[in-house]
């Protein structure tokens, strides 16, 4: 299978995958698409990062684009920021890692119990991390209103 | 017609009349000594009575509408013994806000007596315009009012737009609050939109304190009461298409497009958005299952058969939501359903199919990604008392569904003597 072939496949799933969430949390049909393509870009940052860094470091690349994407969207589409991101980061929450933590508890094998639950709240602070790194900028970035009032207030500046 | 400010009489209860209304006429005259006069305004008009705490009436008064968004207030009368507690001007503000919702302005029409109009001037009234000599045209015998001639028909008015019951407004934001939290809103949407609503009925020093399952609202009205509200919310399933139609319409009532009678009907019809279809939410699920099964790495077999899993994982849930059964249970039952599945698919394609590959695939509809995103978010608002509440509701999911699977293979191994794990 080649790279692209690759991405394309991964894109896909995720696509899909995180439809099919929004569908279980009850979002509204007209958000499905935009949903979906949140998931779907947030997931393939990871992968692209994922070859070249930790678990920890790609979710938290992964967690900025899925926020930075639903915060596009909200000022776009006028709802809450909610359904992007519930929808858009559940590729990345380390629910597989979680679960066999709680797995190996169960079964009594610790080590592998410590292991896997530190990687999972390595995942779980990267992806806080993204979070608040997109979510401390000003609401005003997301506005074209105050970007196109900018750009006018240069012209001017520049021509006075 | 004088009312004081403190010494408000509790276990007071405004009704609407409708009925019998010259029952009242007694009580009227005290106002407007001519009956025909009365009788002028008093069928077209609407009468509200103040009864006391021992059913008693205290109060009266007839409002009328008289144009677009305007109405008057023809009469208003306290019995005599009862003037002095607040009754009048209770009487005014409930009409005023009753009002609020249908007229801009609120007018009164009073002889020129110097206490009357002080006791509007109170409640919020503002000079408006004379008519000069009405009493004289229009009535027969002069009238007198604290010894005072009266002639000149003085006309107040009140502005109702920013009549509105800082209770009923908090009642409304509470509401608004609580289905918001209990469909998977955040902790900082409700808090705001609790905020946008009080101010935009002028509610102003409003106190909130929100956790994952509870809302504690206070705010200060008049002389240094408070009045404060406490919901519980206990943790539920989550609607994402509730919480956008609660925050469209908190958009909507801060525009000041939506009175308050309106928003609550409104919060009652939102409640009421059904969840998406079962079988869609079934294939949905079946949907998630495949593709994340594939995403984390199991083969594409595995994927397909992960799909059934997670169709008939959702049945039970579905199912279980629809008995309400308790989470622990649906979560455990939910971890044996998916191993048993599996076991049972790998035992008819033992050649192609993965054990693991085709549990991890199956928890995924079960997995928490509401609770743990929300708690993520609430901590990094560094809201760490509803962050914690919710990521340990998430990760005990977790556990549930880790003591199923754990069960199930532990007894497929003891039953099979250990082979094939």
């Amino acid at each position: 299978m080649s790279a692209v072939q690759d991405i394309l496949l991964n894109f896909f799933c995720a696509f899909f995958g995180t439809i099919g969430f929004a569908v279980m949390f009850n979002v509204p049909k007209r958000f499905y698409i935009s949903c979906g393509t949140t998931g779907a870009m947030g997931w393939i940052v990871y992968c692209l990062a994922v070859e070249h860094a930790s678990a920890a470091v790609s979710s938290f690349f992964g967690a900025l684009v899925v926020v930075l994407i639903s915060r596009m969207l909200t000022v776009r589409l006028k709802c809450p920021i909610t359904i992007f991101m519930i929808s858009g980061i559940f590729p990345l929450v380390p629910g597989a890692g979680v679960y066999y933590t709680a797995y190996y508890l169960v079964t009594g094998q610790l080590g592998e119990a410590a292991q896997r639950g530190i990687g999972a709240v390595k995942v779980a602070f990267a992806i806080v991390l993204g979070i608040v790194f997109i979510v401390s900028i000003p609401r005003e970035f997301f506005q074209p209103l105050y970007w196109k009032k900018r750009w006018k207030l240069r012209k001017a500046s520049k021509e006075a | 017609m004088e009312t004081a400010d403190r010494g408000t009489e509790k276990g007071m209860e405004i009704q609407q009349v409708t009925l019998q209304k010259t029952a009242f006429l007694d009580l009227l005259m005290l106002a407007d000594p001519q009956e025909d006069m009365i009788e002028k305004y008093l069928d077209s008009g609407d009468m509200f009575a103040l009864y006391d705490d021992q059913g008693q009436v205290q109060s009266v008064c007839v409002v009328c509408q008289i144009g677009k968004r305007k109405c008057e207030l023809k009469n208003l009368a306290t019995r005599e013994e009862a003037q002095g507690r607040g009754y009048g001007t209770a009487l005014v503000h409930y009409v005023c806000e009753k009002y609020s919702y249908q007229c801009d302005t609120m007018y009164v029409g009073t002889g020129n007596t110097e206490k009357t109009i002080r006791f509007y001037q109170h409640c919020g009234f503002v000079h408006s315009h004379i008519v000069p000599g009405f009493f004289t045209a229009n009535y027969r015998e002069p009238i007198r009012d604290e010894g005072v001639l009266l002639t000149d028909m003085i006309y107040l008015k009140k502005d109702l737009k920013t009549e509105a019951d800082p209770k009923r407004v908090l009642d409304l934001a509470l509401e608004a609050g609580r289905i918001l939290l209990k469909n998977g809103g955040e902790i900082f949407r409700v808090e705001e939109t609790i905020k946008y609503i009080c101010g935009r009925f002028h509610v102003e020093d409003v106190d909130i304190f929100t956790l994952s399952h509870a809302i504690i609202v206070s705010i200060k009205i008049g002389d240094g009461d408070t009045y404060t509200r406490v919901k519980h919310i206990p943790l539920s399933s989550s609607h994402l298409g509730i919480v956008a139609e609660v925050n469209a319409l908190s958009r909507e009532i801060s525009a000041g497009l939506v009175g308050i009678d309106e928003a609550f009907e409104r919060l009652k019809e939102i409640e009421e958005i059904p969840p998406t279809k079962g079988y869609l939410q079934i294939l949905a699920a079946g949907m998630g299952s495949g593709c994340f099964g594939f995403l984390l790495g199991a083969g594409v077999m595995d994927s397909l058969a992960a799909f059934l899993i997670g169709c008939f994982l959702y049945v039970w849930v579905l199912a279980s939501k629809r008995l309400r059964i308790s989470k622990i249970i649906v979560n455990i039952v939910g971890g044996v359903l998916i191993t048993f599945l599996a076991l049972l698919f790998r035992h008819f394609f033992p050649a192609v199919l993965h054990l693991d590959g085709m549990i991890i695939s199956g928890i995924m509809p079960l997995v928490p990604g509401m609770a743990f995103t929300n708690a993520i978010r609430d901590i990094a608002d560094s809201d760490f008392l509803s962050g914690t509440v919710r990521m340990i509701d998430a990760l005990l999911v977790f556990v549930y569904i880790a003591i199923g699977v754990g069960f199930t293979l532990g007894a497929y191994t003891n039953i099979m003597g250990g082979v094939g794990i």
